[in-house]
């Protein structure tokens, strides 16, 4: 039996911030509900089950606060449960939900969440909790520092530059001054980024994502449905899954089971995810990327796990603007991960941005006759990768 | 049937309180794995997917999957977690064995007790402005609803510890080598209304399960299969004075959906086996209730009857429930392993002879406020 298509509805995202003290954790969740309710135009009646988006507790600062959302979300007596992916929790969500009625339980799910890592004190100091607490947590290990040792890597295999790194951001920024939703919005130039001070070389404050604050959510509905009420949709049309080992040395030096340059893990997830969507050639097939990059050295690995291009290629094609809106392929024209990350919906954000370019509804940061989308979101210590095709 | 493609289960392994030892977590979840592998007759090669139930605030990490996935190969796999409850890995198992996208899954949860005070671990789920200064925890929550259900039924003492010593009878039973689980919660001081022993002290535990499709399990030629009739899952809503704690309606929604899914009309004679959350005897009687197998006016009779006791007309908890063993976070994947293993004739010295239909409810968070329902059988339904 054929798996039954899956179509996105209704998509809601809060305006990104550092700080949203006008709203407490469950309000947040509840602006971006609202938002993805009305975007579709459906009542919560209509809704058969929620998936709650939530990475680690202690960015919120309350233990199991999924259970404080419930209400938020609609989900009194209603299917309900959460997913935790670390960032890659968005995008992991959205295929929870997808899964609800691919399998043919439910017609309409909901996945909704929020995020206040700009009022969490410091987020590095609760990630450094991901790592094991016998050999890895007492070393200063935060994402940062886990990524800035990939960078290093990526610098000596494929000879990026500290300049390279800069111009990514240069290229988020141009692209989040178009998004109304994104935290870090003001466009920046690669002397301005190469002046911000180190933070773990080689990466700089400019080279890091923020600490946001904020909501996302989406309505996912079954083809059955999305024609019965005639609605407009667009297509989940692959969904893939992947992870690395946990132990940071184990991808580093001889005997490693993949080097972190790469991103091992992240590639074979979208290779799953294009089998399924029967994309063979993606440099030619996609028409808009939206990655999971929350700092500018991972972008360039992150583009070459997508296919989009070789091993050590995504730099020169950096420096040839391919990427940009306007590009061959544009990158994260939302201005992306580096510009907004709202962790516990991140990568959910992506999916979203990727459904609103496919669905011509991207506004001021639209790819003209964009059809074919991609996704993805990155978690633990960059160790589950998400990744998801969305079609007109 | 609750989706496109049936799915049963083929593998179990059951550790319902561990003697730790020298082992790491990592290394109780390996041994785990390798035991659900076995028992299914299948190898990590052939697992398509992994879904855990982890929480963060019990194993004192943050994404604490992450620690999980290479003891329980899933590098280089697509592995998902699910910090809500250990029975939600089920739920999302299920879902994504059903989509006909994963030919297996393996799910499994677990529950570590090194937490200096799983009380404050708990009391951090609470609300921060308004009910966390309260003394509040998962046992002050179902001594809440306790004392709500001793107020609405009058002599529900007496049945209450006669649902304790059932469990304690059947878990002394199921586990004999365990340590003995006779003088579990003796003296410790439970919140009023809670007596001496109607809460179990936290073990150390975890559950795996193999989960397969239908096309799968015809070519691999399995036969003891639980296959999976009907599932529900719903939730109360988030605040416990939004709530009236001598009802769960929420329950109510999920067995309805997994009834429906399973054909189930008369769930009283439907059922030949079930395992039910029972952190307390009186989540017990709310389960009777709210799966429609006994209303709260005959629970004293049934109880006195003995007609959930072994030998009854539907035992329940033959393996001593969470009263006998009480592995926090995973008790409600335990219930659901237990009928499962009871469905494929695998219960051992627990097992209910003949045992054709079962049904499994599990819940979760202050004063149950998730709920999952699944219903197995032993013959899979024809496509409807």
């Amino acid at each position: 039996m054929s798996t039954p298509r899956v179509g996105i509805i209704g998509i809601g995202q809060s305006v990104f911030q550092r700080r949203r003290e006008d709203a407490n954790y469950p309000d947040l969740v509840r602006e971006a509900t609202v938002l993805a309710m009305d975007d579709c135009d459906l009542s919560f009646e209509q809704i058969d089950a929620v998936v709650y988006s939530l990475s680690p507790d202690a960015m919120v600062g309350i233990g199991n606060a999924e259970r404080l959302g419930v209400d938020a979300v609609g989900a009194k007596n209603k299917p309900f449960l959460r997913i935790n992916t670390g960032g890659a929790t968005g995008i992991s969500s959205v295929a929870a939900a997808y899964y609800h009625i691919a399998a043919g339980a439910c017609d309409t799910v909901l996945t909704a969440g929020a995020d206040k890592v700009g009022e969490c004190g410091d987020s590095q100091t609760v990630l450094n909790k991901i790592w094991d607490p016998t050999y890895e947590r007492q070393l200063p290990l935060g994402t940062i520092s886990m990524l800035a040792m990939s960078g290093v890597r990526y610098a000596h295999k494929y000879g990026m530059s500290e300049e390279d790194m800069a111009r990514v951001v240069v290229k988020n920024r141009s692209h989040s001054a178009r998004n109304p939703n994104a935290h870090l919005n003001k466009p920046t130039t690669i002397e301005e980024v190469m002046a911000s001070r180190y933070i773990a070389w080689p990466i700089k404050l400019m080279d890091c994502c923020p600490q946001s604050s904020g909501g996302g959510a989406m309505v996912l509905a079954s083809e059955k449905f999305i024609k019965q009420n005639n609605l407009d949709a667009v297509w989940i049309t692959g969904v893939g899954h992947s992870s690395e080992t946990y132990w940071m040395g184990d991808r580093m030096g001889r005997g490693q089971t993949a080097d972190h340059a790469d991103a091992h893990a992240l590639a074979q997830s979208f290779k799953r995810c294009y089998q399924m969507a029967g994309i063979t050639d993606p440099k030619m097939q996609v028409d808009v990327a939206e990655l999971y990059s929350p700092f500018s050295n991972t972008e360039f690995h992150a583009i070459e796990a997508a296919g989009l291009a070789g091993l050590g290629e995504s730099v020169s094609g950096m420096r040839d603007g391919e990427y940009e809106l306007g590009g061959r392929i544009p990158v994260s024209p939302s201005g992306g991960t580096l510009c907004t990350n709202a962790i516990a919906v991140t990568a959910m954000i992506r999916v979203a941005e990727a459904a609103l370019q496919v669905w011509n509804r991207a506004g001021d940061r639209q790819v003209p006759g964009a059809k074919v989308g991609i996704a993805n979101g990155n978690g633990g210590d960059h160790q589950f990768f998400g990744t998801m095709v969305v079609e007109a | 049937m609750f989706g496109h493609n049936q799915v049963g289960v083929i593998g179990v392994a059951i550790q319902p309180s561990i003697s730790v030892g020298e082992r790491s977590l990592e290394e109780i979840l390996f041994d785990l794995t390798h035991e659900s592998l076995t028992d299914a007759g299948v190898k990590i090669d052939e697992v398509d997917g992994i879904v855990v139930g982890a929480n963060d605030q019990y194993d004192g990490r943050a994404i604490s999957v992450m620690m999980a996935s290479g003891a329980m190969g899933g590098v280089e796999r697509d592995i998902l977690s699910t910090p809500s409850a250990g029975e939600h890995a089920f739920v999302l198992g299920a879902l994504r064995v059903a989509t006909g996208q994963f030919a297996t899954q393996l799910v499994a949860a677990w529950s570590p007790t090194e937490a200096s005070s799983l009380a404050e671990v708990q009391r951090l789920a609470a609300d921060p402005y308004y009910t966390r200064r309260l003394p509040i925890d998962e046992n002050a929550s179902h001594a809440l609803q306790a004392s709500v259900l001793e107020h609405s039924v009058p002599g529900l003492t007496d049945t209450a510890q006669a649902i304790v010593r059932k469990n304690r009878e059947q878990g002394a039973a199921a586990y004999p080598d365990l340590p003995s689980n006779e003088s579990n919660g003796s003296g410790v001081r439970n919140p009023w209304p809670l007596r001496d022993r109607m809460i179990a002290p936290p073990v150390t535990g975890c559950v795996g399960l193999i989960l397969a499709s239908e096309d799968f399990i015809r070519e691999r030629g399995i036969a003891d299969v639980a296959w999976i009739q009907g599932m529900g899952w719903a939730t109360e809503p988030s605040f416990l004075g939004d709530r009236d704690l001598g009802t769960l309606p929420g329950l109510r929604a999920a067995a309805k959906q997994a009834y429906r899914h399973a054909g189930v009309d008369d769930p009283g004679s439907a059922f030949n086996v079930g395992e039910v959350a029972d952190q307390t005897p009186y989540q017990e009687l709310l389960a009777y209730e709210g799966l429609g197998v006994c209303d709260r006016e005959s629970w004293a009779t049934a109880a006195t009857n003995g007609d959930f006791a072994a030998g009854g007309r539907m035992p329940i908890n033959l393996s001593g429930g969470a009263l006998s063993f009480n592995p926090v976070f995973c008790t409600g994947l335990i219930r659901i392993a237990e009928v499962a293993n009871q469905i494929r004739r695998k219960a051992g010295s627990h097992q209910k002879p003949g045992a054709e239909w079962g049904v499994a409810h599990a819940a979760s968070g202050f004063a149950m406020q998730y709920n999952t329902v699944a219903v197995f059988g032993r013959g899979r339904q024809e496509a409807q």
